[in-house]
This record gives structure tokens, C-alpha cells and sequence, in this order.
């Protein structure tokens, strides 16, 4: 690959991925380092994809693979089969809350969504993949990337109402001359 | 088909629609299509699904980590050309043939990945960005420098919190603060790059300096305990070897 068709990769690719590695690294250093090692094995393995169409999908499974690679096994995770189901009830209000908040805010509450559904959920929405893509940039069956889907987005309307929350507990101060949030 | 697998099926269509034509939506669309509870369930799904996305896609990545990827990647091509050891790259280099060298002042070994993209990134910086910065503790660190006869500071003399936030000049390297300053020794301009080492204390630290030369300019790489260094400039090589 030429200099310039790499530079072209890059800039087609990086912003992506670093929102990509934000959402598993959950911090803005080890995106950065996720992003630039997984150019890193591109540029040095010198691999045989010749189709850049396939570049997106390599680029998402390896940054995915060094994550899970250098992520500290957590012994407390809990296992996906003891997890709840989902509820599926997006209601008017939700549309709402993440319209009055700002990317970091919402980035924030994709953080809290457990690793597992948070990976197929940000590549559903961050680089609008579908379910196949998915499934082929995280190596999981389609059903699995369904369900995560699912329950991923489940999480993320509840982390949504949990930062609400303390928000809807501030009374106003009844009367003239009260006190002013400010 | 009941509703409930409809809606499971419908979390993963994608919000722009262009997952209308796919046969796994067909059975779920048309339920949403037919059954009112089930459509306006849909359109609320949606809607938040691409006010989501909306939003994600927003975030920027950090300035500098575009020019970090490709100095890495030019850096890893230096490394690709010298596997072939080191014997080879010096026949080349005797030959004229090649354009860089890279080698270490304790073996003549490539340094690691991370130490040549932050060496490339150096003379990167160095050849194309506007320097300049200011503070107190940053004059003091560049009068040390300009001393005949110093050597580059070791961890003891590197406030770095000090130094950025008095208004030394820092830029960002992988997600990582780096330090900057620019000094003179015997009429040539150095550049001098500090950022905090990730790896625990001692973790290859005290590592020997490595070397690269480019076209626009050589640097030296090397870690302590706390700290990789990388000082970089024009006046090649052999002047960055007599700081050290």
C-alpha cells in the first residue's frame, strides 16, 4: 500500500474507530493508543487485504481484538447468562432526554451499558453497521448480536434516566425571592 | 411471528432505513406496518436510535491523533526495512541507497514500536508545527538545556504538571500530554518532547537512547523512570548524540 493510499485509509477510518475505542476504553488516552496500535499492525503486518472494502470491517475486528486483548479479565463480570432481559420500551421521553443533552453526556451513558452490549451497540451506532457487519467484526452469531442489541439498548434508556434523575429531584423554591438554582 | 419477536428483531434495523430490503426485517416491518401499537413502538425506537447516533457521531477525536497514526506508520516502514539486520541497513547507507537509519547507542538493534512512533512523531512536530510556549519554569528548564556541556534532565528535573500549567508548550501523543521546548547548543536548534511513561515505574525504563533519521530531521528516543524523552532536529544524528 502506497503512502498516500494509507494516509486516504486513515483519514477515512480513524474518527470512527477513536469513537469506537472510546466506547470500550472509556477514556480518551487508551482510545487513542487503540486507534493508533491498530493502524500500528496494519502498516507493519503488511497484510494481503487488497480491497479496501474489507479494510473497515478488518480495522473494527482488530481494534475489538487488541481491546480484549490488553483489558484486564474483571472477576467480578457477570456472566451474560445472569443478566436480565431487556425491556424493549422506548418511550417519547427518551427521545427527549438525549436531545437535551450534549455527545459527551450520552458517550457517558454508553459507558455505563456492560461490555458485551456495548460493543455491538456502538458500532451500530457510531458506524452504522448492520447486524451481519456486526456479527463479523466481533466473530458472534447473528441471534447473539440481536439480543445484545437489544438488551444493550435497554441499559443505555436506563442509564439515561439515572442521570435524569437527580435532576427531576430538585424542587423549586416556592414563593418570591426564594432561592435560584444556579 | 408475535410482537415480542417483532420488537427483538426491529432493535437491530438501523435507523436511516437501509435495512428495508434485508428479508430477516420483512415479517417484523410488516407487523409494524399492520399493527399500530407495534409501528408507533417502532417510530419511537427509531427516533431515539438516531438521536443517539446522531449524538455519538459528534465527538471528535483528540487533535494530533491523525498525524500520530501515520508518524507511527512511517516509523514502522523504517522498521520493516531494517529486518533484514542491521549489517544490511548499514551496506545500504554505505551505498547511499537509504533514507533513514535507525539504530541504538547500546545495540544496534531498531527500537521498540512505541519508541519509534514517538521519534517519528518528534521530528514530525519538529519539521511542521509552530513552537512556542512560555512560564517560568519552562525558561529555567531551557536555560539547563543551553548550558554548555549539560545533559538532557533526568526525572529529578522535570516538574511536568508545573511546567504545563505555567504555559510550556504541550501537545498530545497518543491521548498523552507531551511537553515541548526548543533551545539552541553550539548554533543548532533542539527540540526536546517529554511525556509520562504509561508502564509501571522501572517497566523498560532507563532504556538506552535509540535513533532515527529522516528526511526532515533525526531524533533520539529514551525513557526513566518516569518519563520518555525524545529530543529531535535538523542538524542530525551525530549533534543529537553529543546532548546526550
Amino acid at each position: 500500500m502506497t503512502s498516500e493510499s494509507f494516509t486516504q485509509l486513515v483519514d477515512a477510518h480513524y474518527a470512527p474507530l477513536y469513537r469506537f475505542a472510546l466506547s470500550l476504553a472509556r477514556n480518551g488516552s487508551d482510545a487513542g493508543d487503540l486507534v493508533q496500535q491498530t493502524f500500528f499492525i496494519w502498516a507493519t503486518k503488511g497484510h494481503g487485504i487488497r480491497e479496501l472494502s474489507k479494510a473497515k470491517s478488518w480495522l473494527f475486528t482488530t481494534l475489538y481484538r487488541e481491546f480484549l486483548r490488553g483489558r484486564r479479565r474483571d472477576a467480578r463480570s457477570t456472566s451474560l447468562e445472569e443478566l436480565p432481559p431487556g425491556e424493549n420500551e422506548p418511550l417519547a421521553h427518551d427521545v427527549d432526554r438525549v436531545s437535551r443533552i450534549d455527545s459527551a453526556a450520552v458517550m457517558s451513558a454508553l459507558h455505563s451499558v456492560e461490555e458485551p452490549f456495548r460493543a455491538p451497540l456502538s458500532l451500530f451506532y457510531i458506524e452504522d453497521m448492520s447486524y451481519q457487519e456486526i456479527a463479523d467484526a466481533l466473530d458472534v452469531p447473528i441471534g447473539t448480536v440481536m439480543s445484545r442489541l437489544s438488551r444493550g439498548k435497554a441499559q443505555l434508556r436506563a442509564a439515561f434516566l439515572r442521570a435524569e434523575t437527580p435532576v427531576a429531584k430538585v424542587l423549586p423554591f416556592p414563593g418570591e425571592g426564594g432561592a435560584r438554582a444556579s | 411471528m408475535t410482537i415480542e419477536e417483532a420488537r427483538f428483531i426491529l432493535c437491530a434495523y438501523r435507523p436511516n432505513g437501509s435495512d428495508a430490503g434485508l428479508p430477516a426485517f420483512g415479517d417484523a416491518l410488516r407487523m409494524a406496518a399492520a399493527d399500530p401499537a407495534v409501528g408507533e413502538w417502532f417510530a419511537r425506537s427509531r427516533a431515539f436510535d438516531a438521536a443517539v447516533a446522531g449524538r455519538l457521531r459528534q465527538i471528535e477525536p483528540p487533535a494530533g491523533l491523525r498525524e500520530a497514526i501515520l508518524a507511527g506508520a512511517r516509523a514502522s516502514g523504517q522498521q520493516r526495512s531494517l529486518g533484514r539486520g542491521w549489517a544490511w541497513a548499514a551496506g545500504m547507507a554505505a551505498a547511499a541507497a537509504l533514507a533513514f537509519v535507525v539504530f541504538s547507542m547500546k545495540t544496534p538493534a531498531r527500537p521498540e514500536p512505541g519508541a519509534a512512533s514517538f521519534a517519528a512523531f518528534a521530528i514530525s512536530d519538529m519539521a511542521n508545527a509552530k513552537h512556542g510556549g512560555r512560564g517560568v519554569p519552562a525558561g529555567a528548564l531551557v536555560a539547563a538545556l543551553e548550558a554548555n556541556g549539560a545533559r538532557m534532565p533526568g526525572p529529578g528535573q522535570i516538574d511536568f504538571d508545573s511546567l504545563k500549567e505555567t504555559g510550556c508548550r504541550t501537545i498530545s501523543f497518543a491521548g498523552r500530554d507531551v511537553l515541548e521546548v526548543c533551545f539552541s547548543r553550539d548554533g543548532a536548534l533542539f527540540h526536546l518532547y517529554v511525556a509520562r511513561r504509561e508502564g509501571p515505574p522501572g517497566d523498560s525504563a532507563d532504556n538506552g537512547a535509540s535513533f532515527i533519521s529522516e528526511a526532515a530531521g533525526a531524533a533520539a528516543v529514551w525513557s526513566d523512570s518516569r518519563f520518555d524523552y525524545a529530543v529531535a532536529s535538523k542538524a542530525g544524528v551525530e549533534a543529537i548524540r553529543r546532548l546526550l
